[in-house]
């Protein structure tokens, strides 16, 4: 099985079934699968051989989709970017991957001549303009082309050509179908390579624990380029779903009236996403009768956000997950059904997956010792692109090393407490900052929280809190650290705190702590 | 005029660095400019209930309200009437 068969297979069971909706645009199964394979067969008239790397450079939209599944389609593997990288950062990754076309939207195309000027390996540019797919192809037509190699051609040109023509694709389950640049949060971008296998692994887990069915909906604000957001693509391909494209997540009520109007199922967030829809919205002037399932990963959501949420949707199911790219995505959820008994956990490995907490010396822990998360399954990765040293630190003979630290219940529930490299050691205690971010965020008048250890001549390292508040009046740092006092022992208590408008981030939305410590550091 | 000047120098100075050369017209919307993700229209919503002494409400976090230097400008002077 193959990720392009997901849309195969979908195609046939439900040819009319809306796959996405966009804007005013709706794509049948039936089209998308068609115009899929019709891309496919000029991207091989084009030159493309199968294994090649081929760059997707999109925000979210049909086209995007079609490139992905095209590309797929064609038994070449696809890279997504960003479409806000910068010129350099694109740059990298292509000549990384030695990527041989790159497709791009055309608001991409005004870097490009700085990215061309320095990847060699680019042989073709793939412009898409919004409306390639679907009936309004007339909406955004491309007026011009930059001149120069490699050559330009348009989505447009290609499948007009290639119309009704299908390429034999000769990709097998344990063939590259993707490679994700990591968000580099620590170090330099690493290409995690993903199979077929492993993507499909992913996403039949997914679809199991989720019960998603055909009859499922799913908000999608996440970027597809993201692996948790690649994921929402997966799985309902994969049962024949629909996606409801948001445009961003800018305007939150404008996310919301969509929800309700197109009766969605699920919504996927990472924590600011929820964070901004407790604080910056009229999600509490709602209701959402069809919502079934809302789904949290890429951080923890604190208690305090979680139970609110849970009393703002009374009926809708609060999964929370764990997962890295380099597992396709997905590691572990806590069940709906746990979500108060055990608050806190990231639950349980997904079906398909075996999970041991470690020690440095590679021994399993015992229950409630802490050590590092490892992973096993079909989901992890074959690697990271040319980096043979890399690799070899994180997939070892036991499984992938994910680098998060936790401790495991006599139950089996997981509770992860920083990253490795999150832990602050001051006055001779090994502190997780994620505890102390915990503590701040029961603060109702608090927004978003990080927690960093800071060089500190007596401790080592004293704890500094960066702080987002909702309204910069009636709250103090004292308040702050009366709060932390009230619920940890003293060594953990911020000896600093530090108000922010925001805190810096990367693009998927993890918070750069690194930076916070050079800004004070 | 003196609060679209002032919510101009805002903009420029947190979403462009400070660049004037980025050409950015009274009515252009930033979200198509692409000028201004999820939590910087946060930004710009602390900055104007602090400059201006105006509360947005929840119901207020729409592109109507917040899309562009004049409806910005026009959001707060009908929130500036409504107070008096």
């Amino acid at each position: 099985m193959l990720v392009s068969d997901f849309l195969s297979d979908s195609a046939i069971r439900f040819p009319e079934k809306d796959f996405l909706v966009w804007r005013d645009r709706r794509i049948t199964y039936g089209s998308m699968s068609r115009t899929a394979d019709d891309l496919a067969a000029g991207l091989v008239d084009e030159g493309l051989v199968a294994g090649e790397r081929v760059g997707l450079c999109m925000s979210n939209s049909p086209e995007y989709v079609l490139a992905y599944f095209g590309v797929m389609k064609a038994g070449a593997v696809v890279v997504p970017v960003s479409e806000q990288s910068t010129a350099r950062g694109l740059a990298g990754i292509l000549n990384n991957c030695q990527a041989s076309m790159l497709f791009v939207d055309q608001v991409v195309l005004q870097t490009l001549p700085d990215v061309l000027s320095s990847t060699p390996s680019l042989r073709r540019v793939i412009v898409a303009a919004k409306g390639d797919i679907g009936e309004d192809g007339d909406e955004e037509r491309i007026r011009e082309l930059p001149p120069g190699s490699p050559a330009f051609r348009t989505l447009g040109q290609i499948l007009t050509e290639s119309k009704g023509k299908v390429a034999p694709c000769s990709a097998q389950e344990q063939d590259l179908a993707m490679i994700c640049y990591t968000s580099g949060t620590t170090g330099s971008p690493k290409g995690v390579m993903l199979t077929h296998r492993n993507l499909v692994a992913n996403a039949e887990s997914i679809v199991k624990y989720l019960r998603l069915t055909s009859d499922d909906r799913m908000m999608v604000v996440l970027p597809f380029y993201y692996s948790y957001g690649n994921s929402l693509l997966t799985t309902h391909a994969k049962v024949g779903g629909t996606l409801d494209i948001g445009r961003n997540f800018i305007y939150p009520n404008m996310v919301l009236d969509l929800m309700l109007r197109e009766g969605v199922t699920g919504f996927a967030g990472v924590p600011s996403t929820f964070a901004i829809l407790l604080n910056r919205s009229a999600i509490r002037k709602y209701a959402f009768p069809m919502l079934r399932y809302l789904t949290q990963a890429g951080g923890a959501m604190s208690p305090r956000s979680a139970e609110e949420l849970h009393r703002i949707l009374p009926g809708t199911d609060i999964f929370i997950m764990y997962g890295q790219t380099e597992a396709s995505a997905r590691l572990t959820y806590l069940a709906p059904a746990d979500f108060r008994r055990k608050a806190g956990s990231i639950g349980k490995p997904i079906p398909g997956v075996q999970i041991t907490i470690r020690r440095e010396d590679s021994t399993p822990c015992v229950p409630r010792e802490v050590g590092e998360i490892v992973a096993e399954g079909d989901n992890v990765m074959k690697g990271y692109w040319g980096d043979v040293e890399g690799t070899s630190r994180v997939l070892r003979s036991d499984g992938l090393h994910t680098g998060d630290m936790a401790w495991m219940d006599e139950e089996g529930y997981i509770y992860i407490v920083g990253r490795q490299s999150e832990f602050i050691k001051s006055g001779g205690h090994r502190i997780g900052a994620k505890e102390i971010e915990e503590a701040i965020l029961e603060l109702p008048t608090v927004h978003e929280v990080a927690v960093v250890g800071e060089e500190d001549e007596i401790l080592g390292e004293s704890i500094t809190a960066y702080v987002v508040a909702k309204e910069r009046s009636g709250i103090d740092p004292h308040a702050i650290q009366r709060c932390c006092r009230d619920r940890l022992p003293v060594y953990m208590v911020p000896r600093k705190v530090v108000f922010m408008d925001e805190l810096p981030k990367t693009i998927s939305g993890k918070i750069r702590k690194n930076e916070l410590r050079r800004v004070e550091g | 005029m003196e609060v679209e000047m002032s919510i101009r120098n805002f903009i420029v100075e947190n979403f462009l660095f400070g660049n004037m050369d980025v050409p950015l017209g009274d009515e252009d919307s930033f979200l198509q400019k692409g000028l201004i993700d999820s939590t910087g229209i946060l930004e710009v919503v602390s900055f104007i209930e602090e400059k201006f002494g105006i509360k947005v409400e929840d119901d207020d976090l729409l592109p109507e309200n917040l899309d562009s230097i004049r409806r910005l400008a026009d959001f707060v002077a009908r929130k500036r009437g409504a107070a008096v």
